[in-house]
C-alpha cells in the first residue's frame, strides 16, 4: 500500500458551493482510479507567492489517499492538469500513513468568512476583484518586513578616527 | 579572541527534526534570503543530509506557490 498527498489550488473566485463541487468531482475520480481517500479538506484561502493565471489568491485543498495501484497516478495527475478550475496541483509520495484529521475549525471558518465577503463584493463590483484586499494585505505585511530589515542591517560603526584626524590637521596648520 | 564568531549548528539536529514538510513555510523561510534564494550550507550550518531534504522541500513549496522563486524589490 502506498500513500500519497495531493495539494491543489482552486480558483479563488469560486464560492463555497462551487468549491465543494470541484472537491466532489476530484473525490469521484480518485475513487474511479481505485484510490481510497483518507483526508480531503480545504486548507484555506492563501495569498500566492507569485501570480498563477493572473490570480493573486488561491484556495488550497489538501487530499490524502492510499492505493495499491500506483500506475494510475499518471492519469490522475493528467486529470488534475486538465481541470480548468484547478490552477496548480502537486502530488507527493508519503513514507507513512497520514493521520486522519478532523475538519479544520479555526482557520477554515475565517476563510469561509473571507470567501463570503469576496463573493458579495464581486456581485457588486465584478471588474475590481482583488484591489481592496491587496491594500489591506500589503499593510499587514509591512511591519514584519520592516522588522526583518532592521534585524539584518549591520550596526553602524562609531566614528573613532575623527578625533585623531582633527589632531593631525591641527598639527599641520601650526 | 576579538573576532570570535558565533558557532554554527544544524537547526534540525538541535531540534531533532528528521523530516521536513514542504507545507511548513514558516520553517523554510528561515533558510532563504529576502530575495527568495536558498542560503548555502556554509552560512546556515545545516548538515549535508538535512540540507538536501531542505532544498527539496523548498523547491516543492515554490512549485505550489507557497514560496516565491524570486522576490525582487519592484514587486509589491
Amino acid at each position: 500500500m502506498r500513500y500519497y498527498e495531493s495539494l491543489y489550488i482552486v480558483n479563488p473566485n469560486y464560492e463555497q458551493g462551487k468549491l465543494d463541487e470541484v472537491m466532489k468531482t476530484v473525490s469521484e475520480t480518485i475513487s474511479g482510479f481505485g484510490f481510497n481517500p483518507i483526508n480531503h479538506f480545504v486548507w484555506g484561502k492563501k495569498r500566492l507567492a507569485y501570480n498563477i493565471q493572473e490570480h493573486k489568491y488561491g484556495s488550497y485543498v489538501l487530499l490524502h489517499f492510499e492505493t495499491e495501484s500506483p500506475e494510475n497516478i499518471d492519469s490522475f495527475e493528467r486529470f488534475m492538469v486538465l481541470q480548468k478550475s484547478i490552477l496548480r496541483n502537486q502530488t507527493v509520495v508519503l513514507d507513512e500513513k497520514p493521520n486522519k484529521q478532523s475538519e479544520k475549525v479555526s482557520s477554515n471558518e475565517e476563510d469561509k468568512k473571507d470567501l463570503t465577503k469576496e463573493s458579495a463584493e464581486k456581485t457588486t463590483k465584478p471588474l475590481k476583484e482583488d484591489k481592496p484586499e491587496n491594500t489591506e494585505d500589503s499593510e499587514m505585511k509591512e511591519p514584519e518586513e520592516e522588522a526583518l530589515e532592521v534585524e539584518s542591517e549591520p550596526e553602524e560603526e562609531a566614528p573613532e578616527n575623527d578625533q585623531s584626524d582633527k589632531g593631525k590637521e591641527n598639527e599641520e596648520t601650526e | 579572541m576579538a573576532f570570535q564568531s558565533k558557532r554554527k549548528y544544524c537547526y534540525f539536529k538541535e531540534n531533532s527534526i528528521s523530516d521536513i514538510d514542504y507545507k511548513d513555510v514558516k520553517l523554510l523561510r528561515r533558510f532563504v534570503t529576502d530575495q527568495g534564494k536558498i542560503m548555502p550550507r556554509r552560512v546556515t550550518g545545516t548538515s549535508a543530509k538535512m540540507h538536501r531534504k531542505l532544498v527539496r522541500a523548498i523547491k516543492k513549496a515554490r512549485n505550489i506557490a507557497l514560496m516565491p522563486y524570486t522576490n525582487t524589490s519592484t514587486e509589491s
